[in-house]
């Protein structure tokens, strides 16, 4: 008789994967911030990625599909004895109209990492997260141990809506990144439970 | 690479280079380390199909399969290897793409084929995950305990 109560032996648990997305300008820090929490030294892999070129040179018309190839570097975690945690860094080479829709299909959320030397830079990815239903948080990246402007002044520069967190982090150290990932993570839960509530 | 006709993108990795030359992928008269051989190649490994029979995600993991470890088994270059791979440990495409030097579009592919010829076993990142207070309770424990 088959039994869907049947308890599955330990020693062959499905793992679980689960994908979290660092965004952020060219340079920011990405890699180094999944090298720090990574299991293994960080993967490159290339895909191809659909960019809609709106616009300016075809006005009146529909946007039209390119599609480009971009590397990614990624990392894995082992997180339980079944859940292995994926974080993939955004492409860097992005520009203002590409898609990550791709990538960020079915991630928990995003940790967008911000150079207060260069704050612009991040605007791309906080405009595609905001109007995504995905959670984040914006972590200004400390590379040289300063802060050039304070997660206040980041937050008005970039006009972050206050239900999102802006912290502080750095890439290159394990601790400070687990706690941005964490940060993320009560975000994501916060967002879980009100659905429950609602649904 | 502005054959309209080809679905390909239009850039081609520069890393697949070294696959190339050593693949004996026909030479088409352009340099081993230009752009068009790989997008040959890349075509000829998915027998030119561009869409995956099943869905697989970046992070979809995937497990060999007993009906993999047939000795009589005859696989071909690509699928030979995903199969090698997965038999050591559980491995994402995304990881399979990095460790073979292949597209991620190439592994979603040729693994989906596999799948759906019982030689491997797909565990599928969960749909639900943004509700799932659950599994993310379990995350920040997982993470805490890092």
């Amino acid at each position: 008789m088959l039994s869907e109560t049947a308890p599955r032996p330990a020693a062959t648990r499905a793992p679980i994967p689960v994908k979290i997305v660092v965004a952020g300008g060219f340079g920011v820090g990405k890699t180094t911030f999944v090298g720090a929490l990574s299991d293994i030294a960080p993967l490159t892999t290339e895909a191809a990625m659909t960019t809609m070129s709106q616009g300016i040179d075809n006005v009146g018309e529909v946007s039209t599909k390119t599609t480009t190839t971009v590397a990614m570097d990624f990392g894995r975690v082992a997180v339980d004895s079944s859940i292995v945690m994926y974080l993939f860094g955004t492409p860097g080479q992005d520009r203002f109209g590409f898609m990550w829709n791709d990538l960020v299909k079915g991630a928990l959320g995003a940790v967008v990492l911000v150079d207060s030397r260069r704050i612009e830079d991040s605007f791309p990815a906080l405009d595609y997260f905001e109007h995504r239903n995905l959670p984040f948080v914006v972590a200004v990246n400390l590379f040289d141990g300063s802060l050039h402007h304070s997660p206040d002044d980041v937050r008005e520069a970039l006009s972050i809506a206050p239900n999102v967190p802006v912290l502080t982090t750095d890439a290159r150290q394990r601790e400070r990144v687990k706690e941005t990932v964490l940060s993320l993570l009560d975000v994501a839960l916060a967002q879980a439970k009100a659905r429950a509530r609602k649904g | 690479m502005s054959d309209p006709g080809n679905e390909e993108p239009a850039l081609v990795r520069p890393f697949l280079s070294g696959l190339i030359a050593s693949s004996g992928a026909p030479d088409r008269g352009v340099d081993p380390h230009g752009q068009e051989p790989a997008a040959v190649r890349s075509y000829a490994m998915t027998n030119g199909r561009s869409h995956a029979a099943i869905h697989l995600e970046f992070e979809a993991m995937l497990q060999v399969t007993t009906a993999a470890n047939d000795p009589a088994l005859n696989l071909n270059f690509e699928r030979a290897a995903i199969v090698r791979l997965c038999r050591h440990e559980i491995l994402s495409v995304a990881e399979l793409s990095a460790r073979l030097r292949l597209p991620i579009g190439v592994i979603r592919v040729v693994a989906s084929d596999l799948v759906v010829d019982n030689l491997l076993e797909a565990f599928l990142p969960s749909l639900g995950v943004a509700e799932d207070v659950d599994l993310i309770s379990r995350l920040i424990e997982g993470v805490r305990a890092l």
